[in-house]
């Protein structure tokens, strides 16, 4: 559903994705892991057209992503977006952090986005925080909102932008708990991530990337218990032993 | 100082009160309007328009308010524009204060975090529609303390037009106490007459800021 062909992408004179290929089948889960830098969240960012890229194409469902094209808007309501920051909207509660999307782009009637966002927050343990601002939420459940934001749209795929990396610790479980019960219900999701344990029980399919090049992908356990390339199991060492 | 003299200068301070007023609210509506459109061109990715704003805003900041006021009054009238002092000094007030409420409306459309402005793209949002539905909400509140302090000066420089004849509320004073030697009579007045204007603003100001901060801390989410 997802197909990335060979895309270089530079930010002035360094070049960050040096010909990245990468194809996600629906209802499939892929990780990419990967030291800060090697590209892995410009590689997400290109997929639902936040950021441009040089050379070579991506396509979802087989429509080109063109940021300068007007088809983009329409394409990213297909593509949801989860950020490590959460980036929830300060000023609107809980519940219309979800409606947001439904109601002003997809121009649901009110009552039906309503329910459905309901719906959606009493999914990721939300129910009783409708009324909320996001500042008088935990990171974890901010997450959380953001993800039935995400959901709200009824998107193919979502994508996860290493969306446990701000949380306290002890948030971290639940936010998980919601991406794998997605992952169970067979939601297709690209996620950047730092949870190995999560990648290993979780993801179909693994890729490591470094200096901008995807240098190994496979299967999630395998890659992440028997790294075969040198780069990786340097950064799983490292990683794993702290 | 007596109070007959109080009873018979009053009346004529409030008629030039009331100019005063006109005159700010009149400024103040034409320097939000043209503000707006000034932040917006300046933030624009096109290069021409945020150049023209921003050079304008420059020029107008770098001239004495009264100076541009003479400008209008003195000045346009050669090229064929007549306006009255009266309009004159709403349109230089107007525009003067213009490129201050810009560089106000800019800061706070520049206080929304990116990150924002992303996931509303990601979730389908067109430019005009994050504009409207995320940007500006949160950028008149953070604009609102420097947007009521502008109001502030607009009133008090509303004393400008003086200078070009409008009988607001300094001219007004000005001419009683030429004619009666009044001056601490007249000039006490006006100076609590200004006041009784420019405080219940500033305490407007500070209640809605309360009353904003409820509901939205700014930037951090």
């Amino acid at each position: 559903m997802i197909n990335i062909n060979a895309i270089h992408k530079s930010f002035g004179d360094i070049e960050v994705l040096k010909g990245v290929s990468l194809t996600v089948a629906k209802g499939e889960v892929v990780c990419l892991i990967g030291p800060s830098g090697s590209g892995k969240s410009t590689v997400l960012r290109c997929i639902n057209g936040l950021e441009s890229y040089e050379q070579g194409s991506i396509t979802i469902n087989d429509r080109q992503v063109d940021v300068a094209s007007k088809e983009i808007n329409d394409l990213r309501t297909h593509v949801g977006m989860v950020f490590q920051r959460f980036n929830l909207f300060p000023h609107r509660t809980v519940l219309e952090n979800v409606m947001e999307g439904p109601v002003f782009v997809k121009n649901e009637p009110r009552d039906t986005a309503r329910a459905n966002a309901v719906a959606l927050l009493e999914k990721v343990g939300l129910g009783d925080k409708v009324d909320a601002y996001p500042q008088q939420l935990s990171g974890g459940q901010q997450q959380r909102v953001a993800i039935a934001r995400a959901l709200a749209m009824q998107p193919e795929a979502i994508l996860f932008d290493e969306p446990t990396s701000a949380l306290d610790p002890e948030l971290v479980g639940d936010v998980l708990t919601v991406m794998r019960d997605l992952a169970n219900e067979g939601m297709t999701m690209v996620v950047v991530t730092h949870e190995m344990g999560f990648a290993k029980e979780v993801a179909d399919r693994v890729c490591f990337l470094y200096g901008g090049q995807i240098v190994e992908s496979g299967d999630a356990h395998k890659l992440l218990t028997q790294p075969s390339h040198e780069r990786t199991q340097d950064f799983l060492r490292r990683v794993l032993n702290h | 100082m007596e109070f007959s003299d109080i009873t018979a200068f009053l009346p004529i301070l409030l008629k030039g009160a009331l100019i005063t007023v006109q005159i700010t609210i009149g400024a103040l509506l034409l320097s939000t309007v043209l503000g707006l459109l000034l932040a917006l061109m300046k933030l624009s990715p096109v290069r021409a328009l945020s150049f023209t704003a921003g050079t304008f805003i420059n020029v107008v900041r770098g001239l004495p308010i009264i100076v541009q006021l003479f400008y209008i009054y003195f000045v346009l009238p050669e090229l064929g524009i007549q306006l009255s002092a009266f309009q004159a000094s709403i349109i230089g007030l107007g525009v003067a204060y213009s490129a201050y409420q810009a560089e106000n409306f800019r800061a706070g459309i520049e206080a929304i975090e990116a990150g924002q402005i992303e996931a509303a793209r990601s979730i389908g949002m067109k430019s005009r529609l994050i504009m409207r539905r995320v940007v500006l909400p949160q950028a008149i509140r953070i604009a609102l303390p420097p947007y009521g302090n502008t109001a502030v000066m607009i009133l008090k420089d509303s004393s400008l037009a003086s200078t070009i004849t409008v009988a607001e509320m300094t001219r007004a004073g000005q001419l009683i106490a030429a004619s009666t030697f009044q001056n601490t009579t007249v000039y006490t007045l006006v100076a609590l007459l200004y006041l009784c204007l420019s405080l219940p603003l500033i305490f407007g100001v500070n209640r809605l800021e309360r009353y904003f901060g409820k509901s939205a801390k700014g930037g951090k989410a």
